[in-house]
């Protein structure tokens, strides 16, 4: 006991205020006490200023009721330095049953609590951050409608707006791991397509993990919030057992990644396939947004609804 | 008095939001009652007469909409929660119930919302 690194004391309960009776080399390394300063003395020398009450009132109905607990509390060296304790006591008893000492390690935990604390306040900057985005996209979402309204173009206010909400959802999910530089391209489709299918029985999602670099989010987002308006008009949305099944996956060679998006649709309008529909103005829209982020779009019109395939580049997260 | 279309409280400490669902209970055929805090909206629950109200939990400088969801429960007046914090939502809120809508949702479906939870009685009452 007196050579193991943990950092140990025993204190005998039976002598006026529990003095500490032996403290091994471990607990004098970390506490910077020399041996005569430490035996004969209560434990609360190591408390100071900073200490809570709350967790010295744990240690006292532990040692009431001969408990065994661990107790965080916040102790101080010699040279008046603070650390965290994680201070694990309980008592120990004779063959016959009798209480002869309370033991007492202690264990540093100061870098510990503060990668805790750290992440914790990571957490609160990412809700403040994504709480504020959305009330901005609130606040746009205000200002295009009211605009709209006033100029007597309500129609193409809610077509723009219904672009910078798709466009808030796609950004919406990449919050939460703001940090890491790349977003899961499943997260935000789901979250775009999420209010075409508020029951989530039409839509079906097929992909794995694959996560791509910030830069795809808003071609992405949009190009599948005009894939989902235009069903939800004119294509399988817009019958009541009509469905879509999209897919996405990691595609093209090792040094020209891609990520492919099959859109399907079926159950909706039979369509003639040699009438293929005149492209409606917001293909064209896709169309360009695609082809600006160095992708394209691959229409097919079969006669159960339309398939789509979109490759975007692939930008992975610089090693 | 029957025939008076319905009032609606509509609270937000961001103008720009405020205006938006002013236009939008407007268009429902109802009429707005705006309040940019808490002072301004206790005020309008005060002079009753409110069909349902529409609150932004968050009001800034650490103010929540909870003494008017309170007032509102009181009186039997419906109300929805508009958010974009469901997390942060103070659990006395919580607890107080009503319907909540996330931030950002279109205008007339926040509204929508908040005339579905007006209860039938008041429905023959006012209609």
């Amino acid at each position: 006991m007196a050579q193991t690194r943990m950092a140990i004391c025993l204190c005998d309960p039976h002598q006026p205020d529990a003095p500490i009776i032996f403290a091994n080399r471990a607990f004098r390394t970390l506490t910077g006490y020399d041996e005569d300063e430490i035996i004969g003395r209560n434990c609360r020398f190591l408390q100071g200023p900073g200490t809570d009450p709350a967790a010295i009132a744990r240690i006292r109905a532990a040692i009431d009721q001969e408990d065994v607990v661990v107790v965080e509390i916040l102790n101080y060296r010699r040279d008046g330095n603070a650390f965290w304790n994680a201070l694990h006591l309980g008592p120990i008893y004779d063959a016959e049953g009798r209480l002869l000492y309370f033991f007492g390690s202690q264990w540093d935990v100061s870098d510990v609590r503060a990668a805790r604390t750290d992440e914790r306040h990571a957490r609160d900057l990412a809700r403040e951050l994504s709480h504020r985005m959305k009330n901005m996209f609130a606040v746009i979402g205000g200002i295009v409608n009211f605009t709209g309204r006033a100029r007597g173009i309500e129609n193409e206010a809610r077509e723009i707006n219904e672009r910078i909400q798709a466009l808030g959802r796609a950004y919406e999910t990449t919050l939460d791991e703001a940090s890491s530089g790349s977003i899961e391209v499943g997260q935000a489709i789901r979250s775009v397509l999420g209010p075409y299918d508020p029951d989530g029985r039409r839509i079906e999602f097929r992909g794995n993990g694959l996560r791509s670099d910030f830069s795809a989010v808003s071609v992405l987002g949009l190009s599948l919030h005009e894939l989902a308006a235009n069903a939800v008009k004119h294509g399988a949305l817009s019958r009541p057992d009509g469905r879509v099944t999209i897919s996405w996956k990691r595609n093209g060679a090792a040094n020209a990644p891609t990520i492919v998006i099959d859109w399907i649709e079926e159950g909706g309008p039979p369509l003639e396939p040699e009438a293929v529909p005149a492209a409606p103005a917001s293909s064209s829209i896709v169309d360009k947004m695609m082809g600006m982020a160095r992708g394209n779009i691959k229409r097919e019109w079969r006669r159960e609804g339309l398939k789509a395939t979109l490759r975007l580049p692939l930008r992975e997260e610089a090693a | 008095m029957t025939d008076a279309p319905w009032c609606v409280l509509v609270l937000d400490d961001e103008p720009l939001i405020l205006l938006d669902l002013e236009f939008a209970v407007e268009d429902a055929g109802c009429v707005p009652l705006t309040a940019l805090e808490l002072g301004e909206a206790l005020e309008i629950v005060e002079r009753g007469h409110l069909a349902a109200a529409i609150l932004d939990v968050s009001l800034g400088q650490g103010q929540t909409c909870e003494p008017v969801a309170r007032a509102l429960a009181a009186m039997g007046v419906p109300y929805v929660l508009h958010t974009g914090d469901l997390d942060r939502m103070d659990e006395a809120v919580r607890r107080l119930g009503g319907v909540l809508v996330p931030k950002p949702t279109p205008a007339s479906v926040v509204v929508a919302r908040a005339l579905e939870a007006v209860p039938p009685i008041s429905q023959q009452r006012t209609a």
